[in-house]
């Protein structure tokens, strides 16, 4: 799966890092994402709303978050 | 680089078609950069030179692997941005243990595995030392560090060796690798890490998302191509430049060991192409560099980026003391220099060193 390090960015610049890696793959495909900015627990879920992405998880971890966002199909 | 300058100079971060051509000239630098460390683009991150490339490696590194612990390793024959940038991080709580060397300034492997703690987040060594010109056996060390832990990240600094000699990423292991400009004979104010995929990295510079979030600010797109050019073409020219160089080299050594009182510095056989220290006994380095330039002869005291006159740590980590420490100067060939050129610097070197001793101008 395709691995979107935002580690050491801060919002919104994990938003842009993943705009840019879903065009990248298939509709319907999923990217990691890792970031370690705390303001993540927020952007992303209200990225992916505005956008129609899919949040699939958001999961804290050692030394930051990993999420999985699916491109939407349209 | 003429080319960008007199092209479009738009951002390649923009959407506009002003951005198309720096953004594919960006890429194709990229595409050379990773090929002559042997690795993906993708792991790319232009720098401002060597120094900072150096610098993102260690503090990059290690500040996005506070989590799993606070311990560094290096050597004692690292170049001063691998040092310092340590020990800078040793102020904000960072633990250091640096490695002795051996009289030709080479790690022991075995010695720098067991500096390996539990808590160790990264070992960085250099490809090759960049006063003494000693190359280091980069395939044992990674492969020591990573029988003792397969999880600590590996980097090597190939500043001093990009474009002379082979680097290969996925044969040694390791995790990120930084070189300049310079040796690839292109701007020496353009440089690169290359980080393998899933290293955790923090970036220097932060802003927006350039690099891909790792080194924030606009490009410098001349310096960049300047760089992948180089890169292409040292790729390309490697063998051929690196033999030159290498005769020359010990054509100059030959010429230098004529003289009375030169003594070579670091090992006589695995050395960086092109690449002679000496010290001289009865002169400072630092006077004798001014006075060789005044000959037309140009080399350095200590290393070739500092020409600040000292105490060389590294000939202290080797085993010397003052005054051949103080009377260290160093010459960097490439594969132009002529046989001819290299025959006047020797007599140059000779009558200055002679008019400086007998002036007695001692170290």
């Amino acid at each position: 799966m395709r691995i979107v390090d935002a580690l050491g960015t801060w919002c919104p610049v994990p938003l842009r890092l993943i705009a840019r890696a879903l065009p990248e793959v298939e509709p319907g495909a999923c990217v990691t994402v890792l970031a370690d900015d705390p303001l993540i627990q927020v952007d992303l879920p209200a990225w992916c709303y505005d956008t129609g992405h899919e949040l699939v998880s958001l999961e804290e971890e050692p030394g930051g978050f990993r999420g999985i966002v699916r491109r939407r199909l349209a | 680089m003429i080319g960008v300058l007199e092209g479009e100079l738009g951002n390649p971060e923009s959407l506009h078609d002003s951005a198309r051509a720096p953004f594919a000239a960006l890429e194709e630098a990229r595409a050379a950069v990773a090929a002559l460390v042997g690795a993906d683009p993708d792991g790319v991150v232009f720098t401002a030179g060597d120094v900072e490339a150096r610098n993102l490696a260690v503090k990059g590194i290690w500040s996005a692997n506070r989590h799993r612990g606070v311990h560094l390793v290096t050597t004692a024959v690292e170049h001063d941005s691998v040092i310092n940038a340590c020990r800078a991080l040793q102020r904000v709580g960072a633990e250091l243990t640096v490695v002795p060397v051996d009289r030709d300034g080479r790690p022991d492997p075995t010695a720098l595995a067991a500096a390996v703690r539990d808590d160790t987040v990264l070992v960085s060594i250099a490809h090759a030392q960049d006063e003494i010109g000693t190359v280091q056996d980069v395939a044992a060390l990674c492969a020591a560090v990573r029988a003792r832990r397969d999880d600590v990240a590996i980097h090597v600094d190939c500043s001093a060796t990009a474009g002379l000699l082979p680097i290969t990423a996925d044969v040694w292991g390791c995790d990120a690798i930084s070189i300049g400009g310079g040796t690839l004979r292109g701007p020496r104010w353009a440089g690169a890490l290359w980080v393998r995929p899933g290293t955790r990295l923090h970036p220097l510079v932060d802003g927006g998302a350039q690099e891909g979030g790792k080194r924030a600010g606009h490009h410098d797109l001349v310096g960049i191509v300047g760089l992948g050019v180089g890169a292409r073409l040292a790729l390309d020219d490697m063998a051929m430049r690196a033999s030159a160089m290498t005769a020359g080299a010990a054509t100059l050594i030959e010429g230098l060991l004529t003289i009375d009182g030169i003594h070579v510095n670091g090992p006589r056989v695995g050395r960086i192409p092109g690449h002679v220290q000496v010290s001289v006994d009865g002169v400072e380095g630092e006077a004798l560099t001014l006075m060789l330039s005044a000959g037309g002869v140009a080399c350095s005291p200590g290393s070739a980026c500092s020409a600040v006159g000292k105490s060389s740590a590294i000939l202290e980590a080797i085993g010397h003391t003052p005054p051949r420490t103080l009377s260290a100067i160093l010459f960097t060939l490439s594969h132009e220099t002529t046989a001819d050129e290299i025959r006047v610097a020797v007599d140059v070197v000779a009558d200055t060193v002679g008019r400086l001793r007998a002036m007695g101008v001692r170290e």
